[in-house]
């Protein structure tokens, strides 16, 4: 390879002779034609070495999230009985669902708790950072200390609540009777109303520091120079809150909120631990009619139907989410 | 070296093939087992100890693995669908019924013989649960009572003597109220536990509001009888306002805690009261008093819906010496040890041992009784794979709470109710 030109440059004798330019085209075009094949072959084995690389997670990722979910579409279109064979059945599990008047019960409870969880979140969080903003001193330590409820496990917040809003022995109902506040004990969990209140309740006082300590973050980039204006423009705290921080933090409210409402609306543990939906139906929402429907009852198609119905807002919310990081790294 | 070498390779072959062609050990056969775990702890010591005993005598090894009440169901559920069922697998009331079906327990008829010679014969109602189609699928284990607790002193107090009938219990509370000796004396919680769901088919039951005719097959709650019985329950939450809101969200040890913190009057509940008020030398131990769930209209039809089972799941590999364990476990004398160290816990489902000096006392005679008249979940037909599900769902509580909670009347709950289980029936039908 690459022998007969240099060759026929060097005999000369057998062949017409070259131009000094041909002759250095030709002498140029060896190593190039070489050093292409090679650059060929270098690519060729550094895509094979990428995707080499990439495949145990291509696998990890195929198995752990691609089979699952698929698999769970797949479940949701048949009838599935725990330890039967799985027959097609189309879109007949969510007809069914949407025609029962338990499973609107469940949708409207999954959007009245997650709405409410986040809402306050939103708000508390807004606060949290606002105030954490100003302290000066032990700053470090409150940050720390308000972050306590998103470290502790989900199961003891869920104990500690139900424990705390007990009709007899519950530390609310006993402060209030003892501070005279009310007469009689507030049935928190046993009362409709005041159960979906108290799952919330117990929801917000989980995720609003996280709530917090991101808006926080976001808040200590806005430049000082900002407020110093405005402060010598005569604004109050309140009108360089809602003119300044929140415009400069706004990227940051919306993904945690997204990604909030997404954790809320697949929200489990809380809701089954402090009333398992009770009392009758006033606090099942997605995934506690889903363990009840396919765990307990068996029902795995039905179970996975009654999931996939928050798919479409999970999905929208997630491309929303992917939109606006995009967004912000183009403008970045 | 290179012969040192050849030496060493000859050596490892030869205890290789002597390991390989050594007789099966004993210590070989290894089996898993699931039970339940109790409320009762020193019971539990007492199973574990006679399991790994049974297992030492016949040379295999066990690994014990427990689950509770609510998780239950998802432990059989992952196993059942992974083809991963333990060698030996303690079961509710409904759980032979709907792995039976599946065909993934094996026939245990033989075992039950040797249990019955041993034993005494199985109690009737106690087959339902664990014989289809002529075969037994499982060694019923023990049952335990579901009993109605009262405090004997505020009975006292208000002069009424311990109620015999669900109206009774709700006319006591009324008077237990009105007296302002408690605002909320009936703690009968209609909620997705044991709590709720045993005394539902109860109450059902003894109004005449079974949905099932003798073979099982679907025949709907007659509405009268059904409302009839709805309106009993409902009534201190509505009406007399002797039970509180609260009650409905209780967990299955939420019932407990209302009675030994002297909340209520009357609750549902099995020994486990008992044993812990015993166990800690309870104040209200002395006024603490059991009697055998309510007569209703149509009789005193009790669900004896805590009944454990042993099964033998087609899983397994080492079947024979699973057999033996089960055997074993069931045999009089290690029964005897169970059954006296269970604090009343585990009733005898087999004659012999019901007549036990054990339950020779006043609370033994209730318990004994009290299992004697149960009926298996189903009833009047066997226990089913749908009977199962109409528990598990929740139908029956739900009916209760949409009248309590939702406000809907008690005749469009029953229809609700009817129109759920028969969905149900339609869909499970017996093989």
């Amino acid at each position: 390879m690459g022998q007969g030109p240099v060759s026929g440059a060097g005999g000369g004798a057998a062949g017409p002779r070259q131009s000094p330019l041909v002759l250095a085209r030709s002498t140029d075009a060896a190593p190039r034609a070489r050093g292409l094949a090679w650059h060929r072959v270098n690519r060729v084995q550094e895509r094979l070495l990428a995707y080499a690389l990439i495949l145990p997670v291509a696998l990890l990722i195929a198995g752990l999230i691609a089979y699952p979910f698929f698999n769970a579409i797949w479940l949701s279109l048949t009838e599935k009985m725990v330890g039967y064979p799985a027959h097609f059945v189309g879109l007949k599990n969510y007809v069914t669902l949407w025609d029962s008047a338990r499973f609107r019960i469940v949708a409207w409870n999954s959007v009245v708790y997650t709405v409410g969880s986040i809402g306050a979140k939103v708000v508390i969080g807004l606060a949290m950072a606002a105030a954490l903003q100003k302290a000066v001193r032990g700053t470090q330590f409150l940050r720390g200390f308000l972050l306590l409820p998103w470290v502790i496990p989900t199961v003891v917040i869920a104990l500690t609540w139900r424990w705390l809003l007990d009709l007899y022995r519950g530390l609310v109902n006993v402060s209030l009777l003892d501070l005279g506040i009310i007469k009689a004990g507030f049935h928190w969990l046993g009362n409709p109303d005041l159960a979906m209140l108290s799952v919330i309740i117990a929801n917000v006082w989980r995720g609003f520091p996280f709530f917090g300590v991101s808006f926080l973050a976001a808040m200590q980039t806005v430049p000082q120079d900002l407020y110093d204006a405005a402060s010598v423009d005569g604004a109050s705290a309140w009108q360089q809150f809602w003119r300044i921080s929140l415009p400069s933090i706004k990227g940051v409210v919306a993904i945690v909120t997204l990604l909030s409402t997404i954790w809320t609306l697949n929200d489990f543990n809380i809701v089954y631990i402090m009333t398992r939906g009770g009392p009758g139906a006033a606090t099942h929402i997605f995934a506690t009619y889903s363990y009840e429907l396919g765990i307990q009852s068996q029902r795995w198609g039905m179970a996975m139907a009654a999931s996939m119905y928050s798919l479409p807002v999970i999905a929208l919310l997630i491309v929303f989410v992917v939109r606006y990081l995009h967004r912000d790294e183009v403008a970045s | 070296m290179r012969r040192m070498s050849l030496r060493i390779v000859v050596i490892v072959l030869i205890v290789a093939l002597a390991w390989a062609l050594q007789p099966a050990r004993a210590a070989d056969v290894k089996l898993t087992l699931w039970r339940l775990k109790t409320y009762i702890p020193p019971a539990d010591k007492i199973l574990d100890t006679t399991i790994q005993d049974c297992a030492k005598k016949i040379g295999a090894e066990v690994q014990i693995q427990t689950y509770t009440f609510d998780d239950m169901w998802t432990k059989y559920t992952a196993a059942i669908e992974s083809k991963t069922l333990p060698d030996i697998a303690e079961f509710d009331a409904v759980g032979p019924a709907r792995l039976a079906n599946l065909g993934r327990l094996s026939d245990v008829s033989d075992l039950v013989g040797i249990v019955t010679r041993e034993l005494g014969e199985l109690a009737q109602n106690a087959e339902g649960a664990v014989k289809f189609g002529g075969k037994f699928y499982a060694v019923p284990h023990y049952s335990n009572a579901l009993l109605l607790f009262y405090r004997k002193d505020l009975l006292e107090k208000v002069g009424a003597q311990p109620p015999d009938t669900w109206e009774a219990i709700n006319e006591i509370s009324v008077k237990i109220k009105k007296a302002g000796i408690l605002d909320y004396p009936q703690g009968f919680p209609w909620n997705r536990t044991g709590d709720g769901y045993d005394p539902a088919m109860s109450l059902l039951w003894s109004y005449g509001a079974a949905w099932v005719d003798k073979s099982g097959k679907y025949i709907g709650m007659p509405k009268d009888k059904a409302v009839q019985a709805i309106k009993v329950a409902t009534a201190p939450y509505l009406t007399d306002k002797t039970a509180a809101l609260d009650y409905l969200s209780w967990s299955g040890s939420g019932n407990n805690e209302a009675f030994m913190a002297g909340k209520v009057a009357f609750t549902p509940n099995g020994p486990s009261i008992l044993f812990q008020e015993d166990s800690t030398k309870h104040p209200l131990r002395k006024d603490t008093a059991i009697k055998i769930m309510p007569n209703g209209p149509a009789g005193r039809n009790l669900a004896l819906t805590f009944v454990m089972n042993w099964g033998v799941p087609v899983d397994g590999k080492n079947q024979k010496e699973a057999r033996a364990v089960v055997a074993c476990i069931m045999s009089k004398e290690k029964f005897t040890a169970y059954m006296t160290g269970s604090f009343q816990q585990a009733v005898p489902l087999f004659r012999n041992l019901l007549n036990n000096d054990y339950w020779n006392n006043a609370d033994g005679k209730v318990i004994v009784e009290t299992v004697k008249l149960g009926r298996p979940v189903g009833w009047p037909g066997p226990t089913t794979p749908a009977a199962a599900e109409v528990i598990s769902s929740n139908v029956l509580t739900d009916m209760m709470t949409r009248v309590i909670v939702d406000k809907v009347t008690p005749e469009k709950a029953v229809d609700e109710a009817n129109q759920r289980i028969k969905e149900i029936y339609d869909r499970l039908p017996v093989k």
